[in-house]
């Protein structure tokens, strides 16, 4: 797991740090590097920071405010986000998209770790081929298939309009998931395993009581990325349940938002800060996991 | 060492035999619902699902009354009302087997291809067993768009005309006593009305004529010079007919004349939503706006201290005898062939298209034009000072509408595109263009038979 | 299978057996893979493949009308052509733009040793903002008349572009919004960068060489993996661009799709264009569903290219550790 480099571990001690008496730099370069880098990353922390700060700024301004090109409000409307909350059908969006995201998740963690482990450590003859069919699929775009699938879903089960159809597939492994838990798998080492099987466990035995607890934070990683997923999909609920606004998530009703209810920017903004917020706070809770995950995605191989 | 070929063999067997056995019934499995509904007993208790357009708040409750009213006479009828619905939901509904029992759209041009496709019930059966006759109980306009060579699948549910709306304040401020009736006053007029900020940009504009600027689209301005869309043949016809092209010229001058589409459009993206209060022409941004009849009853609500006025919308130099036209539109309804209630259904679209009572309330309510002769005779609507050109220009004979096609509005879309183009100064050559237009719209409809 | 072969009858019959129930617990544990696999990727390939020759409007059974639907898209459907365009633009700007940006941030992250933790938490962020909603914020944000960013370029005299509402920025606006959801290459790139020998700067600076000689000869030759991952993810990202897109137009055009409007994709003029949204528009709003499906075929051919580009390159995909 060499690679794995978690949020702590980043930044800790600058890699141009001189270990042996180097030539002494001149101070005066030294400071005006320090201003410059410390410049770039403030530029580029605004860069990422202000357009929050504005739609904030935004989300409490009358309607009437936020059709003019202020920046700061003149009467701070809090109560835009009540009326966001109690816009009918808000309720039941964030119902759906927890049960998407919830559902979702549990369903591809549970189905994709026997894959992976099998991806992973057993030997068998077309394994490369088996992971080769994995990574093809996992760069598939959703859209290539959408047409049968969504004959196959509305025409044959009957359950467009539903989210059962985005559901459901997730019972049966999810590529990117397989292919990062084998990632984790991969590191470790086998000799664990061989004991544990010189002792009779069975394989599944293994899985669940030996190797498991070994990749809490991967699951953790897989179980998050598949989270945000399922909350920031827009395709699939727009395919699949468009039809019944009883079924919207978040995502798509929130781009729907603005037609159905006739809202200005204000009301818009609020209803963005909303839908942003939980991803947001979930995150700052599980940074380290989210960032593992990330970096084994790319680094790895 | 063959075991494994084998197992591989196996797979791919059972891959296939999957596969093939979900084809199988991919194609086998079209029923597309039935029409069995027919035989259901009069007086079953049943509930069907209406889904409409309307979206402000003012229309939906006005929906809901007028549902009301229809199960107070129809007791065993549960209706269930879904609001906001597109075309693209209403086709997909229908399509999937899951959508409502009776659907409404406000696109007329997608009436031939819910026809064409079978998507929406054939009614002609159901009005001759209630004896209803379309041709003395509708007007023309309206039954001309709610069929499809031929082919009735839907009925009108009030009508749409089209007039101008202007602030009569600001008239009074800039010394203008007449609404503008030729496209070169509405030019001018505009002009006057301008109020610009001290870097340039709107105040208030006298009229925005980008296509963008919500009702002011392609479709409902060619209507003021009375296109011709198709030849007899069902062939497009715009590079033939000679009004297309002075129609794109004729907006080109105008947008030029107010200033430039960059400074129109820019101002164009401060406009608050259409069906909120924020609406440019209610808010004060706009002193003349093109406009659905439906906004006196928004202004009534939202904007009631607005002193404005309506007229019919300028023609063109040239047509100024035809002074008083407009585009006609309206909202359809029908009956998805998908529905499992088609006699409930049916008792809904009669009494929602054809009770006079209920058609006048609603029309009242919303402030759209009756659909029926019965209504329209009936509506107070037209005693109605801001109300009355829409009833007017809903009569006149050279008010028109977009003529259906196999493929739905998608010429409408290929047309309004090149408008885009057209406006922003990237529609080159207009006549080559007109004719490319002609051939890609025959061949989109070549792409659906 | 009677046809034992003699090296197999040689195998005594425990192993034999043995062999066989680790084959049948090797397909046990792969199940719900293979299922997922043949239901929800061979079969819907295979029957897009049908459906392409078909003409099917969901209602009325599948019609076989032969290559039509191939001919129009490839002869008569000028919007594939503006949206493969429009394609190779974000592959060729915001692709690289964003792997130029990730890494110079990456490089800024390692330097910092102060207030480090905070800057890439930070700079993180906006990864995590849904696509619907970043997108929507950015749509009011670069708005022409009401928006912050030009009330701020105008108060400092910098023209002020029409960004999502012109076709000239429409590109250049959703690889703004891109630059802002760097977080996952920031990641990648600062993990990457830390990866790199510090023995072998140590040198450089003993040999005296400059910060861009450094880079060049050290900081790149190890880094060029992760860089060329990036690229070739972000192209396949690219491939599927759909919902910033698709959102972008909709709110800046001021037509979300009420009924009685026809939003068109792509807006403005169809300079946000792409294939995914040209398969939605054709299967599901004019359900032309054999041009959707040749459409999708399509994107699929080039997806897969570039997917056996990046396992090529990157065969240690398929090591085992």
């Amino acid at each position: 797991m060499a690679q794995t480099v978690t949020a702590e571990a980043v930044g800790i001690a600058p890699p141009l740090a001189p270990a042996r008496t180097p030539p002494r730099p001149h101070r005066r370069k030294r400071v005006l590097t320090w201003i410059g880098v410390h410049t770039l990353a403030v530029t580029a922390v605004l860069f990422f920071i202000l357009p929050f700060v504005f739609l904030f700024l935004t989300s409490v301004m009358s309607n009437k405010q936020a059709l003019t090109s202020d920046l700061w409000p003149t009467s701070w409307e809090w109560g835009n986000y009540t009326k966001v909350m109690e816009t009918p059908g808000f309720g039941t969006w964030w119902r759906n998209t927890l049960l998407y995201a919830g559902l979702g998740t549990l369903f591809t963690v549970v189905s994709s770790l026997p894959v992976a482990y099998a991806l992973a450590k057993f030997r068998f003859r077309f394994r490369g081929v088996a992971l080769m069919m994995v990574i093809s699929s996992m760069m598939l775009p959703p859209q290539v298939i959408i047409i049968p699938m969504y004959i196959f879903w509305a025409k044959q089960m009957h359950l467009s309009g539903t989210l059962w159809p985005l559901i459901i597939p997730m019972a049966f492994g999810d590529a990117f998931t397989i292919f990062l838990l084998r990632q984790f798998l991969l590191t470790i080492p086998s000799e664990y395993l061989d004991a544990a099987r010189v002792d009779g466990c069975g394989e599944l035995r293994i899985l669940i009581s030996i190797v498991l607890p070994m990749i809490r934070p991967a699951i953790a990683a897989v179980a998050l990325f598949q989270f945000f997923y399922c909350w920031n999909d827009y395709f699939g609920p727009q395919v699949y349940a468009s039809e019944n606004p009883g079924a919207w998530t978040l995502s798509y009703g929130l781009e729907s938002f603005k037609g159905a209810h006739q809202v200005n920017w204000n009301l818009m903004m609020a209803a963005t800060l909303l839908v942003m917020a939980p991803v947001i706070l979930v995150f700052f809770f599980a940074q380290k996991a989210f960032i593992e995950g990330v970096t084994l995605t790319g680094v790895k191989g | 060492m063959h075991r494994l070929p084998r197992l591989r063999r196996s797979i791919t067997t059972l891959a296939c035999a999957a596969t093939l056995a979900l084809m199988a019934s991919a194609c086998a499995g079209d029923d597309g619902g039935s029409g069995t509904g027919a035989e259901e007993a009069p007086d079953k208790k049943v509930t069907i699902t209406f889904w409409h357009g309307w979206s402000a708040e003012s229309e939906t409750k006005a929906v809901d009354d007028l549902v009301a009213k229809f199960t107070a006479k129809h007791p065993n009828i549960k209706v269930k009302v879904v609001s906001n619905v597109t075309d693209d939901k209403i086709t997909q509904g229908i399509r999937s087997g899951k959508g409502p029992d009776v659907v409404s759209s406000f696109t007329t041009d997608n009436v031939g291809q819910f026809c064409t496709s079978g998507s929406w019930t054939d009614l002609a059966p159901w009005l001759a067993k209630s004896n209803i006759d379309p041709a003395t109980t509708f007007p023309k306009p309206v039954l001309d768009y709610t069929q499809f060579q031929g082919k009735r699948c839907a009925l009108p549910l009030l009508a749409d005309s089209y007039g101008l709306y202007y602030n009569k304040d600001m008239f009074a401020a800039a010394g203008i006593t007449q609404p503008p009736k030729t496209f070169t006053e509405l030019a001018e007029t505009a002009k006057k009305l301008n109020q610009l900020n001290g870097d340039g940009t709107f105040k208030v504009a006298g009229f925005v004529p980008t296509f963008h600027a919500y009702e002011f689209s392609a479709a409902h301005t060619l209507a003021q010079f009375g296109p011709t869309y198709q030849t007899p043949d069902g062939k497009s016809n715009l590079s033939k007919d000679p009004v297309v092209p002075q129609f794109f010229n004729w907006q080109k001058q105008f947008v030029e004349s107010q200033g430039g589409f960059d400074k129109l459009e820019k101002f164009r993206t401060t406009f608050g939503e259409e069906f909120s209060a924020e609406n440019p022409f209610m808010s004060g941004k706009l002193a003349m706006t093109m406009d659905g009849e439906w906004r006196t009853a928004m202004l009534a609500q939202d904007a009631p201290n607005l002193n404005y006025g309506t007229a019919p919308f300028p023609v063109p130099d040239d047509q100024q005898d035809k002074y008083g036209r407009s585009y006609l539109t309206g909202t359809t309804v029908g009956i998805a062939k998908s529905s499992h209630h088609q006699a409930a259904a049916w008792e809904f679209v009669k009494f929602v298209t054809t009770d006079t009572e209920a058609l006048v309330a609603f029309s009242q309510a919303i402030h759209n034009v009756p659909s029926t002769n019965a209504a329209l005779a009936a509506s107070p609507l037209a005693n109605d000072e801001h109300f009355k050109p829409f009833i007017d220009a809903f009569k006149h004979p050279a008010s028109n509408t977009t003529p259906a096609s196999p493929n739905g509005g998608k010429y409408q879309v290929t047309l309004s595109e090149y408008a885009y183009k057209w406006e922003a100064g990237q529609g080159g050559d207009l006549t080559k263009s007109l004719a490319d237009l002609d051939k890609q719209i025959d061949t989109d409809v070549a792409q659906v038979k | 299978m009677t046809t034992t072969a003699p090296a197999a009858a040689e195998v005594p019959a425990a192993l034999r057996r043995q062999r066989r129930r680790r084959n049948l617990r090797t397909l046990a544990f792969l199940s719900p893979w293979l299922i997922g696999f043949t239901v929800f990727f061979a079969y819907p390939l295979c029957a897009t493949v049908y459906y392409s020759f078909t003409r099917y409007d969901l209602i009325n059974a599948p019609v076989w009308v032969g290559l039509r639907n191939w001919n129009y898209v490839l002869n008569d459907y000028p919007p594939l052509w503006q949206a493969l365009r429009n394609t190779l633009w974000l592959v060729v700007v915001m692709v690289t733009l964003r792997v130029i940006f990730g890494l110079g941030l990456g490089m800024l992250a390692i330097r910092l040793k102060r207030g480090g933790g905070l800057f890439r938490t930070l700079s993180y962020l906006p990864y995590l903002a849904p696509p619907v909603a970043a997108t929507i914020g950015f749509a009011f944000l670069l708005n022409p008349g009401t928006g912050p960013v030009n009330h701020l370029l105008g108060n400092v005299g910098i023209p002020q572009p029409g960004w999502f509402n012109d076709p000239d920025w429409s590109k250049p606006a959703l690889t703004l919004l891109a630059l802002w959801g760097i977080g996952d290459l920031l990641v990648i790139f600062t993990a990457s960068l830390l990866d790199v020998p510090r023995e072998q700067y140590e040198a450089a600076e003993l040999d005296g060489v400059g910060p861009w000689q450094r880079f060049r000869y050290v900081t790149w030759p190890a880094i060029t993996p992760v860089v060329l991952f990036a690229v070739v993810t972000g192209v396949i990202q690219t491939m599927q661009y759909y919902t910033q897109a698709m959102v972008a137009g909709k709110v800046a055009s001021g037509i979300i799709g009420n009924s009685g409007q026809s939003f068109e994709p792509g807006y403005p003029q169809g300079t946000t264009l792409t294939l995914p949204q040209l398969v939605y528009e054709e299967g599901f709003s004019t359900f032309n569903t054999g041009a959707a499906c040749v459409i999708s075929l399509l994107l699929f051919v080039i997806a897969m290219a570039f997917t056996f580009l990046l396992l090529r390159r990157r065969s240690g995909l398929l090591d085992d550790d």
